[in-house]
């Protein structure tokens, strides 16, 4: 038996990639990402504008109601909220998805996470961001917004601690340092190899952002621990905060607020967006970046699938809160639940039904899960069906209420949908500078998945040194080619 | 630094008393009100005086259509009498039988008020004289409190008002309290501004007040006098007495009334808010 | 409340300085104005009155003027400014309450509108010169045009008259109670008889809107108070379209218009027939009219049925002692006055009025029939020169009596006036009238006389504008200018006044003085009349048809509120919901739910109103409070020029009235047959609320009368 032969009775091991392509070079996994970072094209700056545009929209609609106060925004004695706290909860919402992807399917081990969960988290940390500013806008006194954070007053006033508007900030200012921190130091691995390979003020960004990254024993064995800890600490983290953003309602008396199952419900309905999102975002960015190898079939299969879960679970919660109220005693919830079908609102309401319960099947469906167009505006109209569950929390109880006397119907003046759009415009703007600056598939996870399928083990070391090492020559073909027991 | 931190942490056991125990306050006064449904008439002088006393802006009526206005007394209209149908066969008639029923609402100070502890930076708080206050200088407009109003008697400045007093009618404002500006919530406050003038001018001449000392906007103009105003704690007030004869309690939402065909009651009681407007049914006869 | 002693003549002096003191104090927005940069004004009291506390409110008595009623009001000023008004507690009247209108009489008073300076055409000119150039055109006899007056304005404007060549005085209200004085007159030989609602355990009202707009409403309600407190008295109410008064009752009965006269009649034939209560105390033409009327020919009238006539017949029985009243038609007040003469409530609850003792301070009602004349007479060029204050008859007038030919035909037209208005539109000089906040006078409440009580009217603070001129000024100005006797050693109405009153009161010490200031109001003799019974009288109860094929019968109500269009430029009234509608800001047309489905329209619908007269376009109300016969429009909005809160707010049913005037008294009717038609607009009703239901909540809850009779027997509770 020749040195080879005997090498192949030792011990193979082999894992079936099922999710990525089986020969995909590192070196190529590194040129990929890094090209999809180079200047852009034409179509990333009418992306870019569309976003400025909007956002520009917004900045007028905030100075003109700065200007001119709250009313402007058509809100009234009755609808004191409206668009922006429903949009505020969707962005909320919407940032669920980087966690769950990150930490949440990072615990269980589960790989087809690794190329798509770096944008996910970013799209965490910018919903984060986006969401921030509806509470700010959305005060009357904009400019006393820093009196909810508890600092040291000289006239000895804290924030009312009983407020869920106070948990909310601190939830939400937690969850977003902690995002921040845990999108930065995830990244770092993949920022080094970025300052290997880049010139000019980039070369600058990343090295003083890479920490000094050299990529050896120690500080990977350090960094696994502290990925793994900050993903152990955001995820209840994360169900924490939507639980308390869904207490500005549950803690409320008003009818179809004061509901006990909003927590929850809350939480499924932010899986269920950020899932969506990442749905459309992976179809973008696929195909923007031409990223067919990292973001497979397989992988966009499996998240599909989690959305279909997701969207069960949602609309089992969401059901079960109608059933509460319909067989219970609640007058006033059961008139809002009945306006909600049938009012004036009942067209979006049902349209929600719609877009987040019916509309899941269809990613039952193989067919949907391959075609990327119909994918695209499925994964679109669920995020719809999300905003407008928003919209339906907020509006119809209070166009209701307990006093017949406040009953009143209520649409969005144009400063409110400025704002919500101009809340994307934000988003994307963040979003495209994100892609263009950073890695958006992390390098080191995707070559993780490679080096595992290719992993082989060795008794001995030293040959697999040499098998290695040399130029391979007919007689030493690489160990692949060697089928496992032969 | 100890008393800014003291804030937090000080009477904590006393803070969590619930409404049912007293509450966490040591009440100097309890000023509650009882409204008489049957004497009222539903002139509107009250709202009326009420907008000359509290510097209440007049919106206009596209604002007012927008349901943005300031009334923070507003006399509601009903038509419906569902008591009566139980009394007397429902007249199936064309035309009305009987007249309206007129109800005055304004916010009810609730002792448990559920606008108090949403607000985040505590501008709404109960004050020692049993009052549900606003503190205009404190609120940043979030507007939960208006919210989580059952009563709907919380008004949001959506605009600012200047324009509402064109000169030379800024003249009328009423120095002893302010004009708000936008992004500000407002609401009844029972007059507080002539509780303190009579509270001073009590303490200044070294005696307790008396009942009738002060006089709300509301309760002073109403021809009819079916608004009485008083403090409960004090057992010889008008309002002690009626609220003592309709056998209602505070800190409860289910009265145990010996005579549970009195004319007392307090609106929305089972929400357990713990109003303090007691309002006496309006009485037919048939 | 004050207790020191003042000196009005330095008060006066020192007043206004704090006027522009009152910056708006908003929460911490920086102001543009900085008083740096010198364009905020701090005024300073170096050297107040020694009464003054700066910080502390004094308050004075005086006379609110926004009604006829003349309620007595206490005025809190700081700093020189007025800034709030209570009733006085110490009148009779209204016992320290006052009305929504009252507590608007800030905005009268402090309204941007205000005129000025007088003017002469389109030009502003000194008061020198206007008073020459009435001077110069004051040939012939004038006439003077004004609202109800009283008080020693009326005998000054009687001075300036009688000096003048003796010129008439047309008093005009559109809202008012002659139908109802006539009657009295005619029945008990008293005009204006006292009435104690408060005495009475039932009250049954048709068409007189007790609570809301008749006679003296805040007294009317400070009495219906204790009229509900224990034991409650019961409120029946029969008008064509509900009031503020049918609002409350317990019992509302909707009659056709005009024919209220014939279900009170009907009501006296059951008490007749069916109770068998005496009708000798009647005059012989009455009780005739009552055996006439019966039920079958009342439903005819009215459409009102026989059981609903036995149930007011009954509660009148049960509940002793009662009170009737009516107004609107001459018999329909005669029909109330029969009721109460058979049910004896003469001497209970209607007691004789007074006779103030200085008979010329007494009120001289207004009436449209003063209106009708004036048109009448202008018109034949019986009037050259006319002076017109607190009236607006161009805004007024129904279209029939053509008020513009009529204003065109006098030569001189001299309007003192606090606004423009579209009477002055028409005048030939304005002249700057001072608000009642700002005057001095003297006025004789319409129910005050029985007690002899005369209520003093004095300002509160200094001129805001300070060429206005008082009423009584200008009316001791013209008459000592015409030569009147006794009056040339007055230099000012104060003056006067004080003469007046000190010779009223018997003595001219400072110290008397002060006393009727603060009391804010004199008491003068009054003899008590009596009643005389009055053997015969005959009535004619008019043929009130129901509409033909797509008519309706327009009638214009009087709210409490804008009464008669006088206060649609206070924003606090344009803002007050209308009691019943709850609707702001506009004007609409009330029509039962079932006449507007017959007509094809619905909640919001425009509709065009066509009388023989004149036509307007306005949204209709649905609800069940007015009759189905009938249309009710609320007078009040509709101005054209009156300033920028009242200018093209709603429509002007009064104009839409025809010259009739009823035979008896002269009145000009208040409705007239229209034709209505969809215009096919609609538009949302700005509203307080839209619902009138309770959906299910314990909002305002009702019990029945025995139930509160049983609890307060019980003695177990109960208020």
């Amino acid at each position: 038996m020749s040195a080879q032969q005997s090498l192949a009775h030792k011990h193979l091991t082999y894992e079936q990639a099922k999710d990525i392509d089986e020969n995909i070079e590192w070196a190529k996994i590194n040129t990929d990402v890094l090209r999809s970072m180079e200047n852009p094209r034409r179509g990333y700056w009418v992306a870019m504008f569309i976003s400025v545009a909007l956002f520009a929209v917004m900045i007028y609609a905030e100075v003109y109601q700065y200007q001119f106060g709250m009313g402007p925004a058509a809100l009234n004695t009755s609808h004191m909220w409206d668009l922006y706290i429903s949009t505020f909860v969707f962005w909320i919402g919407m940032s669920h998805s980087g966690t769950l992807l990150s930490a949440i399917l990072h615990l269980v081990h589960a790989d087809w996470r690794k190329p798509i969960y770096r944008f996910a988290e970013a799209m965490t940390t910018f919903s984060l961001l986006t969401a921030g500013i509806f509470p700010v806008i959305h005060l009357g006194r904009v400019w006393n917004f820093y009196w909810v954070m508890p600092y040291m007053s000289d006239r000895g006033l804290w924030p009312n601690f009983r407020s869920p508007l106070i948990w909310d900030a601190f939830a939400i200012s937690a969850y977003l340092t902690s995002s921040v921190l845990f999108l930065y130091i995830g990244m770092i691995p993949d920022l080094a190899i970025c300052r290997d390979n880049a010139e000019g003020w980039r070369k600058k960004l990343y090295t003083w952002l890479s920490l000094g990254w050299r990529g050896d024993d120690a500080q990977w064995r350090n960094f696994r621990f502290t990925y793994l800890m900050i993903a152990c600490f955001l995820i209840p983290l994360a169900v924490s905060v939507h639980s308390i953003v869904s207490m500005d309602f549950s803690m409320s008396i008003m009818p179809g607020w004061h509901v006990t199952t909003f927590p929850p419900y809350f939480v499924a309905g932010a899986l269920y967006s950020g899932c969506a999102a990442i749905i459309t975002l992976f179809i973008l960015l696929r195909y923007f970046f031409k990223f067919e190898h990292f973001m497979t079939m397989p992988i966009l299969d499996k998240v599909c699938k989690l959305t279909f879960v997701i969207a069960m679970v949602w609309t089992y919660l969401n059901l079960v809160e109608f059933a509460s109220v319909w067989y219970g005693h609640d007058i006033p919830s059961k008139e809002v639940l009945l306006a909600k079908a049938s009012g004036p609102y009942s067209p979006f309401f049902w349209s929600m039904m719609l877009f987040g319960s019916i509309l899941p099947f269809a990613l039952l469906s193989p067919w949907v899960r391959r075609n990327m167009y119909v994918l695209f505006f499925v994964s679109v109209f669920l995020n719809v069906g999300m905003w407008l569950e928003r919209w339906m929390i907020v509006t119809p109880t209070l166009s209701m209420g307990h006093h017949p006397q406040a009953f009143n119907t209520m649409w969005p003046g144009w400063v409110e949908w400025a704002m919500v759009g101009g809340s994307f415009g934000w988003f994307g703007m963040l979003f495209l500078v994100f892609v263009k600056v950073f890695p958006s598939v992390s390098m080191y996870e995707v070559k993780e998945m490679v080096y595992h399928r290719k992993r082989t083990v060795y008794e001995d070391v030293d040959e697999m040194m040499d098998l290695h090492s040399g130029v391979p020559g007919p007689s030493s073909a690489p160990a692949s080619q060697t089928t496992g027991g032969a | 630094m100890p008393s800014l931190l003291g804030n937090i942490f000080k009477g904590w056991a006393h803070y969590s008393k619930g409404v049912e125990e007293g509450g966490h306050h040591d009440y100097e006064h309890m000023f509650a009100m009882v409204i008489d449904l049957d004497r009222c008439t539903g002139c509107n002088a009250c709202s009326t005086a009420c907008y000359a006393e509290n510097n209440l802006p007049v919106v206009g009526e596209d604002k007012f259509g927008a349901r943005q206005a300031m009334h923070w007394m507003r006399v509601e209209r009903y038509f419906d009498e569902p008591d009566m149908d139980k009394i007397a066969a429902a007249e199936e008639t064309d035309t009305q039988s009987r007249g309206a029923s007129f109800l005055p609402m304004m916010c009810q100070h609730c002792n448990a008020a559920p606008c108090e502890p949403v607000c985040p930076v505590g501008a709404t708080y109960h004050t020692l004289d049993g009052l549900n206050a606003q503190v205009y200088n404190r609120c940043i407009g979030s507007r939960y409190c208006a919210n989580n109003c059952p009563f709907r008697v919380r008004y949001f400045n959506f605009y600012d008002t200047a324009e509402s007093w064109p000169a030379p009618m800024d003249q009328q404002l009423n120095p002893d309290l302010s004009v708000r500006s936008k992004g500000v919530m407002e609401k009844c406050t029972m007059c507080i501004q002539r509780t303190r003038a009579a509270r001073d001018t009590a303490k200044r001449e070294g005696r307790a007040l008396i009942d009738g000392d002060i006089q709300t906007a509301c309760q002073q103009t109403c021809p009819t006098s079916a608004i009485v105003f008083g403090d409960l704690l004090d057992e010889t007030s008008a309002v002690a007495k009626i609220w003592k004869r309709q056998q209602v309690k505070l800190g409860t939402y289910k009265q145990n009334k010996e005579n549970p065909d009195l004319r007392g009651y307090r609106i929305f009681e089972e929400l357990n808010v713990d109003a303090k407007v007691l309002y006496l049914e309006r009485v037919r006869e048939v | 409340m004050s207790s020191t002693k003042i000196d009005r003549r330095n008060f006066l002096k020192v007043l206004g300085l704090g006027g522009a003191g009152a910056a708006l104090a908003g929460c911490d927005m920086p102001s543009y104005a900085t008083l740096e940069e010198g364009e905020e004004q701090v005024f300073s009291y170096l050297a107040p009155e020694e009464y003054v506390i700066p910080g502390i409110g004094v308050w004075y008595a005086s006379t609110c003027l926004q009604c006829p009623a003349g309620c007595g009001v206490h005025g809190r000023v700081r700093e020189g400014r007025a800034l709030k008004l209570e009733g006085n507690p110490n009148t009779a009247v209204n016992r320290g309450k006052l009305c929504q209108m009252g507590q608007a009489a800030l905005q009268t008073h402090y309204n941007p509108d205000r005129i000025a300076k007088p003017r002469i055409g389109a030009k502003e000119v000194t008061w020198a010169q206007a008073l020459a150039f009435i001077k110069a055109k004051s040939t012939g006899t004038p006439a003077w045009l004004t609202g109800a007056i009283s008080g020693h304005q009326g005998v000054l404007m009687d001075a300036h008259l009688n000096a003048s060549g003796g010129g008439k005085h047309y008093g005009v209200e559109i809202v008012n109670a002659q139908a109802w004085r006539s009657a009295c007159a005619d029945t008990i030989g008293d005009a204006q008889p006292d009435l104690h609602i408060d005495k009475a355990r039932s009250m049954v009202s048709f068409g007189a809107d007790v609570l809301g707009t008749w006679i003296s409403p805040v007294k009317f309600m400070a009495d219906y108070g204790e009229f509900r407190a224990a034991p409650r008295g019961v409120l029946t109410v029969i008008e064509p379209a509900m009031t503020l008064s049918g609002a409350n009752a317990d019992h509302w009965v909707a009659a056709r218009p005009g024919s209220e006269a014939a279900v009170a009649l009907g009501v006296a034939n059951a008490l007749a027939t069916e109770y068998s209560v005496s009708t000798s105390a009647l005059p012989t033409g009455v009780a005739d009219a009552i055996f006439t009327m019966t039920p079958e020919r009342v439903r005819e009238l009215s459409g009102v049925d026989t059981r609903t006539l036995s149930r007011i017949a009954g509660t009148l029985m049960s509940n002793s002692p009662s009170l009737v009243i009516g107004d609107g038609s001459y018999e329909n007040a005669v029909a109330a006055m029969a009721l109460n003469l058979m049910l004896g409530n003469i001497g209970a609850t209607i007691t004789p009025g007074a006779d103030l003792v200085p008979a010329d301070l007494a009120m001289r009602d207004g009436s449209t029939k003063a209106l009708a004349n004036f048109a009448k007479n202008a018109q034949s060029g019986d009037i050259q020169a006319a002076f017109i204050s607190g009236a607006n008859p161009v805004f007024t007038a129904p279209d029939g009596l053509n008020m513009k030919d009529a204003l065109a035909k006098i030569e001189l037209k001299v309007a003192i006036a606090m606004f423009e208005d579209e009477t002055t539109q028409f005048c030939d000089v304005v002249l700057p009238l001072a608000s009642p906040l700002e005057d001095w006078g003297t006025h004789a409440p319409p129910l005050g006389a029985a007690r002899g009580e005369i209520h003093v009217q004095q300002p509160l603070m200094e001129k805001l504008h300070p060429e206005a001129l008082g009423l009584g000024d200008i009316l001791l100005g013209l008459a000592q200018d015409a030569g009147a006797a006794g009056l040339d050693d007055f230099e000012d109405y104060y003056g006067y006044l004080r003469t007046a009153i000190s010779a009223m009161i018997g003595t001219g010490q400072e110290a008397a003085w002060q006393d009727v200031l603060q009391a804010g109001k004199v008491q003068a003799p009054a003899t008590q009349r009596s009643f005389t019974a009055n053997g015969s009288l005959t009535i004619n109860v008019p043929e009130s048809k129901a509409p033909g094929k797509g008519e309706l019968i327009l009638i214009t109500t009087a709210r409490q509120g804008l009464y008669d269009g006088r206060h649609a430029n206070l924003p606090w009234l344009q803002e007050a919901p209308d009691q019943i509608s709850k609707a702001v800001w506009d004007s609409w047309a009330e029509i039962h739910p079932t006449t507007a489905a017959r007509l094809g329209l619905k909640d919001g619908d425009y509709v065009t109103i066509t009388s023989a007269d004149g036509a307007l376009t306005t949204r209709i109300f649905l609800y069940k409070g007015v009759h189905p016969d009938a249309i009710a429009v609320p007078m009040g909005q509709g101005h054209t020029h009156y300033g920028r809160y009242a200018s093209s707010v709603g429509v002007n049913p009064l104009n839409l009235l025809g010259a009739d005037t009823d035979a008896r008294t002269g009145e000009v009717s208040n409705t007239t047959t229209v034709h209505v038609q969809a215009t096919g607009d609609n538009r949302y009703l700005v509203r307080l609320m839209d619902i009138d239901r309770q959906y299910g909540r314990k909002l305002t809850a009702t019990i029945s009368a025995d139930q509160q009779r049983r609890n307060q027997s019980n003695k177990q509770g109960g208020a």
